[in-house]
C-alpha cells in the first residue's frame, strides 16, 4: 500500500503545456482514475509517474519518498500497457517472470509466484504457451499478471481495455477492479471512457488541457459536476444557454430556449447569462401537471431496447435529448407534443463562457 | 537511455567524419588545386568544360542512366502489377528470383554479354558463321541493357509494395462511384504508387550513374564518367588526380541533385500502408493470364540468363580468346593454380566488413529510429551520404587521406574493410532502423518498468527481437562486399588481391577463361548464402505469423 503525493507537476512539449501545474493526493489502496479527452495530458501524467517522461518541475512522492529523479527501472511501479506489450520472444510464464528475474528472486520462488499470478488471472496452465497463441483478452490478463507478480508499490494502467471489444471490456474491468481490491494495491488508471471511469474508480480526476477540472468520487462527479466541461464530458448532457431571473429564496427561474427552467438555489445575479446542464434522464415524460414542467416537441425516437432516446425541440427550436424507458411513449410520432417534468435540484447552472 | 543514444551518435559521427567526410573533403580540395604545385585554381573544371571528351563522358553517363531508368520502369511497373494483382503460377519463387539481380554482381552480367555477343562471342560467332552479322553491343546499347536487367528490381520492390498497400475498399469505392477499371487504375492506383515509382526510378538512376564495373567491361574506349575518374586517378600513362577530383565532384553533384529531388518530392507525398485487406486478384481470361505469366517469367529469366550463361561457359574450354565446345574444369584450375589467396581474401574481407558494418550500423539504426534529436537527425543524414558517393570516389578520397600523415592505411587490408563498411553503412542503418520501427516501443518500456535497466534492455530484449532482421542484413552486406569492384580496384595492394580484381584484370588482358571462372566463383559466392538465408527467413516468417 502506497500513498502518492504529486505537487505542482509540469511538463511542456514545445509550446504545449501537456501537464500544467498539477497537484494530487492519492490514498492508500485507492483506484484513482485520470479521465479526459485525448490530448488532455492524462497519459503524459501517468508516464511521468512511471518515469518515461521527464519531470520539468514539481515532485512525485511515494509514501513521502521522492521518486521523480529515479530512473524508470528503479521506481517499483507495475504498468499495464494499452497494447499489452507482451514480449513476443518469451513464453507466457517467461513474460510474467521477467520482473522477478530482474529483481534476482530465487528460481524456485519465481516458479511458484508465476503460477500463483497466472492462477489469479484465470490463466493457470498457460505458462508454456507462446503469446501469439493467446487471444486479446488473454494477453491482457498476462499483462496484468506480469504487473501484479512483482508486488509493485503502485499499479499503473494506461487505457488497458481500449483494444478489447465492448463485451470483453465490461468483463475485464470487473476483474481488474476485483484484483486491485483483493490485493489492496494503490492503482492509477488512465482512460477516456467515462462509463469505465465511473464503474471502476474510487475517485476520478477529470483533466482538460493539462489541468485538473475536478477530483471527486464517481457519484459526486456525475451528480455535481463543478464545471460545464465536466458536466458535458460525463454523460451526454443537454447544455442550454439562458438568462437568470430573481432568486425567490428557494429556486431561481432561468429563461431559456423560449421557456423557463427552475433551478435550485441562487444561480447568479438577475439578468446574468448562464449555461444550464440538463441530464437526459432528469427529464421525465408526464401526462398531467404539477411540479416543474417544460414543453417540447418530438423530432426523432431512437429505440435502444431497455431505454429510448428521444430527440425533441424546445419552444424556440433548441434541440434536447431525453432518456425514457423502453416501454414508454411507443405510440408517439414525430411532431407530438411532450410534457417533461424535472426536479430543480438535478439541473445545474454554470456561468456562460 | 539518453546517454546511451548520445554516446552512439557521437561515436558514429566521429567515425563518419574521419572515414567519409574528411576523404571527400580532400577530393573536393584536390579538384581546386593545380596538379603538382598545389596552387588554387578553377582550371580543372575549365579543362573539363573545354574538353569534348569529358563533356562526352558526362553526357554518356547521364544518358545511359536516364535510359536505364526509363527501361527499368517500363519492365518493372508491369511486373510489379502482375505480381500484385494477377494469379501467376509460381509467384513466390518468381518474387525471390526477381530480387536476385540486385545482389548478383552486375559486371558479371556485363561480362556474360561480352561472352555471348562480344567480338568473339558465342552467339556472334555462330551467327557470323551462317552469314548474319549483328551490331556491336559495346557502348551504350550493351550498358543500358545490363543496367536495365540488373537494376529493375529497384523499381519492382517498392511499386509492388505500393500496389499491395492500396486497400481493397479504395478501389471498390472508386468503382462503386462509377469509375471503369482503367479509369480507376489511372485515378486511384497510379497516383498512390507514383511515389514508389519515383523512389525506385531514382535508385536505378543513381546506381547506373555511379556504377564502375559495367562500363569498365562494356565501354571499350567510349568515355564514361565512372571509368574516366578511375583512369585519371590510377591510370599509368595519363594520370591526373586533380582532373579526377573535378570529375568526381561533378558525379557526386549529379547524384546529390537526384537524391534531393527525390527527398523533396517524397517529403510532400506519403501513402498510408495500413491496408486491411489486400485487393483481390484480377479476374482474367485464360489467354490474358497466360500472357501475363509469360511476360513476368520472361523478364525475370532474361535478367538471370546472363549469370546462367557465365556458369555454363566457365565449364567450357577456351583456346586463347576463342571458346570451344569441350567441357573441362581447366578454367578453374588456372584460376586456382596461381594461388588460393584471392578467393580467401574475398571471403575474409567480406566477413570482417559484414560483421563490422552491422555492429556499427545496428546501434545507429536504433538511435535514429528511437531517439529523435537534432544530433541524430544529422547522423541520419550523414549516414546516407555514402549512397551518393561512388565506390571509386570514396576509394580515391581514402587514398589521399591515408597515404601519408599520422594514419597510414594504404597497402593493407584495413583500408579495404573501411571502404566496404562505409559504403554498406547506409544499408545497415536503413535495415536496422526499419526493424526497430516495427518493434513497439512499449515492449522496451515494459521491460524497464519491470526493473531492467535501459542498456540491459537493449542487449537482452531489443537485440534478440532485431536478430532475425540483422542476420538478413549481415548476409546481404557480406554478399555485396564480396562482389565489390569499384573501390577494391583502386585500393587493393599486392597481398590483398580479391576475386573481383582477378576477374577485372583477366577481362582487361586475354584471360577469357580465367575471367569466366572468376565470374562463376563470384556468382556462387553470392548466390549460395542468399539461398540459405532465404530459406531461413521464410521459416522465421511462418513461425512468427
Amino acid at each position: 500500500m502506497t500513498a502518492i503525493r504529486i505537487e505542482n507537476l509540469t511538463r511542456t512539449f514545445g509550446a504545449v503545456r501537456a501537464v500544467d501545474d498539477i497537484s494530487l493526493d492519492i490514498r492508500h489502496g485507492e483506484l484513482f482514475t485520470l479521465l479526459g479527452p485525448s490530448g488532455c495530458g492524462k497519459t503524459t501524467l501517468l508516464r511521468m509517474i512511471a518515469g518515461f517522461v521527464d519531470v520539468e518541475s514539481g515532485s512525485i512522492c511515494f509514501d513521502g519518498r521522492r521518486i521523480d529523479a529515479l530512473p524508470a527501472h528503479r521506481r517499483d511501479t507495475g504498468m499495464v500497457f494499452q497494447n499489452y506489450a507482451i514480449f513476443p520472444n518469451h513464453t507466457v510464464a517467461e513474460n510474467v517472470a521477467y520482473g522477478l528475474k530482474a529483481r534476482k528472486i530465487p528460481a524456485a520462488e519465481i516458479v511458484s509466484r508465476v503460477d500463483k499470478a497466472l492462477e489469479r488471472v484465470r490463466l493457470a496452465g498457460y505458462g508454456p504457451r507462446s503469446p501469439h497463441q493467446l487471444s486479446g483478452g488473454q494477453l491482457q490478463r498476462v499483462a496484468i499478471a506480469r504487473a501484479l507478480v512483482i508486488e509493485p508499490a503502485v499499479l499503473l494502467f494506461d487505457e488497458p481495455l481500449s483494444n478489447l471489444d465492448a463485451q470483453l471490456r465490461t468483463e475485464m474491468r470487473v476483474e481488474v477492479r476485483q484484483l486491485q481490491q483483493a490485493l489492496g494495491l494503490t492503482a492509477i488508471y488512465v482512460t477516456h471512457d467515462q462509463e469505465e471511469a465511473l464503474a471502476i474508480s474510487d475517485r476520478i480526476a477529470v483533466l482538460r488541457h493539462g489541468t485538473i477540472e475536478q477530483v471527486d468520487t464517481p457519484e459526486r462527479i456525475y451528480r455535481m459536476p463543478q464545471t460545464a466541461f465536466v458536466a458535458e464530458f460525463l454523460g451526454s448532457t443537454n447544455m442550454v444557454p439562458g438568462i437568470a431571473g430573481a432568486f425567490d429564496g428557494h429556486n431561481t427561474p432561468v429563461a431559456a430556449a423560449g421557456t423557463e427552467f427552475t433551478v435550485r438555489g441562487e444561480v447568479a445575479a438577475p439578468g446574468t447569462p448562464v449555461l444550464l446542464s440538463v441530464r437526459p434522464e432528469a427529464l421525465q415524460l408526464r401526462d398531467g401537471s404539477g411540479g416543474s414542467l417544460v414543453h417540447a416537441r418530438l423530432a426523432l425516437r431512437e429505440f435502444l431496447g431497455p431505454v429510448q432516446r428521444l430527440h425533441a425541440t424546445l419552444p424556440d427550436g433548441t434541440p434536447i435529448r431525453i432518456s425514457a424507458l423502453g416501454g414508454q411513449a411507443l405510440d408517439l410520432l414525430p411532431g407530438a407534443p411532450l410534457t417533461l417534468a424535472y426536479d430543480p435540484a438535478q439541473i445545474t447552472a454554470y456561468p456562460a463562457p | 537511455m539518453k546517454r546511451f543514444a548520445t554516446i552512439v551518435t557521437l561515436a558514429a559521427l566521429v567515425l563518419l567524419a574521419v572515414f567519409l567526410l574528411y576523404p571527400l573533403a580532400l577530393v573536393l580540395d584536390a579538384s581546386f588545386r593545380i596538379d603538382g604545385t598545389g596552387g588554387l585554381t578553377l582550371g580543372n573544371y575549365a579543362a573539363i568544360v573545354k574538353s569534348r571528351y569529358y563533356l562526352g563522358s558526362i553526357g554518356n553517363s547521364l544518358l545511359c542512366a536516364a535510359l536505364a531508368t526509363v527501361f527499368a520502369c517500363a519492365i518493372g511497373i508491369p511486373l510489379a502489377f502482375c505480381l500484385a494483382r494477377i494469379d501467376i503460377p509460381g509467384r513466390a519463387l518468381l518474387l525471390t528470383l526477381a530480387s536476385l539481380p540486385l545482389v548478383l554482381p552486375s559486371f558479371v552480367s556485363a561480362y556474360a554479354l561480352v561472352l555471348l555477343f562480344g567480338h568473339a562471342g558465342v552467339v556472334t560467332t555462330a551467327l557470323r558463321g551462317i552469314g548474319i552479322p549483328i551490331g556491336s553491343i559495346y557502348g551504350l546499347p550493351g550498358i543500358v541493357i545490363v543496367f536495365t536487367l540488373t537494376l529493375y528490381p529497384y523499381v519492382v520492390m517498392p511499386v509492388l509494395a505500393g500496389f499491395q498497400a492500396v486497400d481493397a475498399s479504395m478501389e471498390e469505392a472508386a468503382r462503386n462511384l462509377g469509375g471503369s477499371r482503367p479509369y480507376v487504375i489511372r485515378t486511384v492506383l497510379l497516383p498512390i504508387v507514383m511515389p514508389a515509382i519515383l523512389a525506385g526510378g531514382l535508385l536505378v538512376f543513381i546506381e547506373a550513374l555511379e556504377n564502375f564495373g559495367v562500363p569498365a567491361v562494356l565501354a571499350e574506349d567510349r568515355p564514361f564518367l565512372a571509368v574516366d575518374i578511375f583512369k585519371l586517378f590510377a591510370g599509368e600513362s595519363d594520370a591526373n588526380p586533380a582532373a579526377a577530383g573535378a570529375l568526381s565532384v561533378l558525379l557526386i553533384a549529379c547524384t546529390a541533385i537526384a537524391l534531393l529531388v527525390q527527398r523533396h518530392y517524397l517529403g510532400k507525398r506519403r501513402f498510408s500502408t495500413n491496408a486491411r485487406s489486400a485487393p483481390a486478384k484480377l479476374p482474367l481470361t485464360p489467354g490474358l493470364r497466360l500472357t501475363a505469366t509469360i511476360v513476368s517469367w520472361g523478364i525475370v529469366i532474361a535478367s538471370l540468363l546472363p549469370f546462367a550463361a557465365v556458369l555454363m561457359i566457365s565449364l567450357l574450354r577456351f583456346r586463347g580468346p576463342v571458346l570451344t565446345w569441350e567441357f573441362g574444369l581447366g578454367n578453374y584450375a588456372t584460376l586456382l593454380s596461381g594461388s588460393y589467396r584471392p578467393l580467401l581474401n574475398t571471403l575474409t574481407l567480406a566477413s570482417i566488413a559484414a560483421v563490422a558494418t552491422m555492429l556499427i550500423g545496428a546501434p545507429i539504426g536504433y538511435v535514429v529510429a528511437r531517439h529523435r534529436s537534432r544530433l541524430s537527425g544529422l547522423l541520419d543524414f550523414v549516414g546516407m551520404v555514402p549512397f551518393a558517393v561512388s565506390g571509386t570516389i570514396l576509394a580515391i578520397g581514402l587514398i589521399i587521406a591515408f597515404n601519408s600523415g599520422p594514419l597510414i592505411l594504404t597497402g593493407g587490408w584495413l583500408i579495404l574493410v573501411i571502404a566496404y563498411v562505409v559504403r554498406k553503412l547506409p544499408f545497415a542503418i536503413r535495415s536496422s532502423s526499419a526493424i526497430v520501427h516495427q518493434l513497439d516501443p512499449s515492449l522496451e518500456e515494459a521491460s524497464i518498468n519491470l526493473g531492467v535497466s535501459p542498456s540491459k534492455t537493449f542487449a537482452t530484449l531489443t537485440v534478440p527481437l532485431m536478430a532475425s532482421g540483422l542476420v538478413g542484413g549481415l548476409v546481404l552486406v557480406w554478399i555485396t562486399a564480396a562482389s565489390e569492384l569499384s573501390a577494391t580496384i583502386v585500393l587493393y595492394a599486392s597481398g590483398w588481391v580479391t576475386t573481383t580484381v582477378v576477374m577485372y584484370h583477366a577481362i582487361e588482358g586475354t584471360g577469357a577463361g580465367l575471367a569466366a571462372a572468376a565470374a562463376a566463383v563470384l556468382i556462387l559466392v553470392t548466390a549460395i548464402p542468399l539461398l540459405l538465408i532465404n530459406r531461413r527467413i521464410n521459416k522465421q516468417e511462418s513461425t512468427v505469423i
